[in-house]
């Protein structure tokens, strides 16, 4: 058996051949409460697909390969780790408030066919104001090898996600973000109950949701979804696009105007009325008739506040509805007027979506579809970047024709 | 394009770039992301003859002193927190005016304060050295180290030496426990 000190780096076949191996992360402290998670990141350290983040709301990896069988502790097979993660990395956070220098004692064990075969050791003298460490890390670089780590963020796990390119929806509650609001977490796993296969998609089965609670992972590329308690049907869904006006920097930038984004949608509702709502024609829709959309301003500038609010007032009438954001002007990319466009319903889940393409030219993104699946509303993030609508159109096939338009 | 070395690998590098006289040797590390003290790592210059030690305490070059008596070798400046691209710290040589009784030129970077810092190369990423024809920014051999470090804090990361009349690198790799000073003393430098 290995003890490994802080830094320590060991070649994994210097301590088993195997590749099943069982990992347990344990903290103890008279104040603390701890959770503990495993990322698998790929080779730029990125958390590129997030249903490689095990913890208590997801407890496997899609094929299994990383399970998560109690607090802390996770089963491992290497064998079926598929060749785009190249880390495991395993962390301790602190639920609620506390630093990482209340910590009592804390380990990491690496076991193998029933038997220890890797120790490291920490505790709160080697620690001072983090909420979130990694213990310990597994990586493939050549042959498995194994670290230890013991380093940490104050942010904690929000500074943890964004270190692996992910990030969370700000919460509304002051910081840090409740990762767990009260154990058991009743209210704050809202995985699906039927989780039905996404149309079009042609994917054996649906990513799973990744939801912290309040904290909502936002990953280009990745898919989330969130679904709608039917309720009687009326529950409105509420979508808001906000960007920042840029403080103006000289000649260029006052030629060049303020950025106009605009929010709208494509939508066909299941009695077959498709349609339109956008600022562009002014379309702003209806909230006591048909379509039940309501877009509440053009926000020509970024400076409102609010930013432009889109109402889904009545989602069980909806058969398909593209949530979509442009950039009519002044703004070359999404992600230098930080763009970001928020999705909520009733139950208080959130999709947060940073419009992040910096590619000229792709002023058109698709955000999320909202769309009828079976008895339920599903709400799909889908982010994807279009030159504008006919091609956006094209991908989802509300068969519109499209002539351009100015304001 | 250059050669990449493992641990213990060597190359010639008069054959590797014929003509070759001024070299830059390129140190470089990424350090974390994570909290806690400042990483600040150092590189230094051990001039030894045969025996493998220095003859004086001039030929320890660092961050102290930049310079080798004959001026053949200087340490182009201390670097103190590992941030950037490329080579974090560099050591520019003149082969030609190397003196006839140095045999060898040792490169070594070592972990400042790490004792009381709690700091080793384990928790130093992307460590290299590479080897550079300073007249015509060529790299002519690189070494990456990140899997030969673990809880050292002080290496030896590569060595430039004299081999039947032609210029050598060798991909050294090899880890001292205690920092500068006992690395210092085992090339015979009083510390």
């Amino acid at each position: 058996m290995l003890t490994l000190t802080r830094g320590q780096k060991t070649k994994l076949a210097d301590l088993t051949p195997a590749l099943q191996l069982r990992a347990t992360l344990a903290a103890t402290s008279p104040s603390l409460q701890f959770d503990f998670s495993c990322f698998g990141v790929d080779g730029a350290d990125k958390l590129s697909d997030d249903r490689y983040f095990v913890f208590f709301n997801q407890k496997s990896s899609p094929e299994g390969a990383i399970t998560l069988d109690g607090n802390g502790e996770f089963s491992i097979d290497l064998a079926k780790i598929p060749a785009n993660i190249k880390k495991l990395v395993f962390a301790a956070t602190i639920d609620g408030a506390g630093e990482m220098r209340a910590l009592g004692s804390g380990s990491f064990s690496l076991q193998s066919g029933g038997g220890e075969i890797a120790r490291f050791e920490f505790r709160g003298s080697d620690f001072s104001n983090e909420k979130a460490i990694i213990a310990a890390e597994i990586y493939l670089k050549d042959v498995w090898r194994l670290a230890a780590v013991g380093q940490g963020f104050a942010g904690g796990l929000s500074a943890l996600l964004k270190n692996f390119g992910g990030e969370e929806i700000a919460p509304s509650a002051p910081p840090p973000p409740p990762v767990r609001s009260a154990p058991p977490a009743p209210a704050s796993t809202p995985l699906r109950p039927n989780p039905a296969p996404l149309p079009d998609r042609g994917a054996p089965t649906p990513p799973a949701p990744v939801n912290l609670g309040k904290v909502t992972l936002d990953k280009k590329g990745a898919k989330t979804a969130i679904n709608l308690q039917k309720g009687g049907g009326t529950q409105p869904i509420r979508v808001n696009l906000n960007w920042d006006a840029p403080q103006k920097k000289g000649f260029l930038a006052a030629l060049q105007g303020a950025p106009d984004l605009d929010l709208g949608c494509m939508y066909r509702l299941k009695s077959g009325e498709a349609g339109v709502i956008q600022p562009l024609g002014n379309i702003f829709g209806s909230q006591n008739s048909a379509p039940f959309i309501f877009l509440d301003k053009d926000d020509r500038s970024g400076a409102a506040r609010d930013g432009e609010n889109l109402t889904i007032f009545r989602p069980d009438l909806v058969d398909l509805v593209l949530i979509f954001a442009m950039i009519y002007g002044g703004a070359p990319d999404f992600t230098s007027v930080n763009g970001r466009l928020t999705l909520k319903d009733q139950s208080g889940s959130e999709i947060l979506v940073q419009l992040n393409s910096p590619e000229r030219g792709q002023g058109f993104c698709a955000v999320a579809t909202i769309r009828a699946v079976g008895s339920q509303v599903e709400i799909t993030k889908e982010e994807l970047y279009f030159k504008g609508h006919p091609e956006a159109d094209k991908r989802f096939g509300f068969g519109f024709r499209w002539a351009a338009g100015s304001k | 394009m250059a050669i990449s070395l493992n641990k213990g690998g060597n190359l010639s590098l008069s054959k590797s770039d014929p003509g070759l006289k001024k070299i830059s040797v390129g140190l470089g590390w990424d350090v974390r992301s994570t909290e806690g003290a400042d990483f600040d790592l150092d590189a230094s210059c051990f001039m030894v003859g045969e025996t493998g030690k220095v003859r004086s305490d001039a030929d320890f070059i660092f961050y102290n002193q930049l310079k080798s008596a004959d001026g053949s070798v200087e340490h182009t400046g201390d670097n103190l927190t590992g941030e950037g691209e490329g080579d974090d710290e560099s050591v520019l040589i003149d082969l030609t005016r190397v003196s006839p009784d140095i045999f060898k030129l040792a490169f070594a970077v070592t972990i400042h304060d790490a004792q009381t810092r709690g700091q080793n190369f384990g928790q130093v990423q992307s460590a290299f050295i590479r080897v550079v024809n300073a007249e015509t920014s060529n790299e002519i051999v690189r070494y990456d180290l990140s899997e030969d470090a673990s809880v050292e804090t002080a290496m030896v990361f590569g060595e430039v030496y004299r081999n039947a009349g032609e210029w050598k690198f060798r991909a050294v790799g090899q880890g001292f426990a205690g920092g500068l000073g006992p690395l210092a003393r085992n090339f015979g430098v009083n510390i």
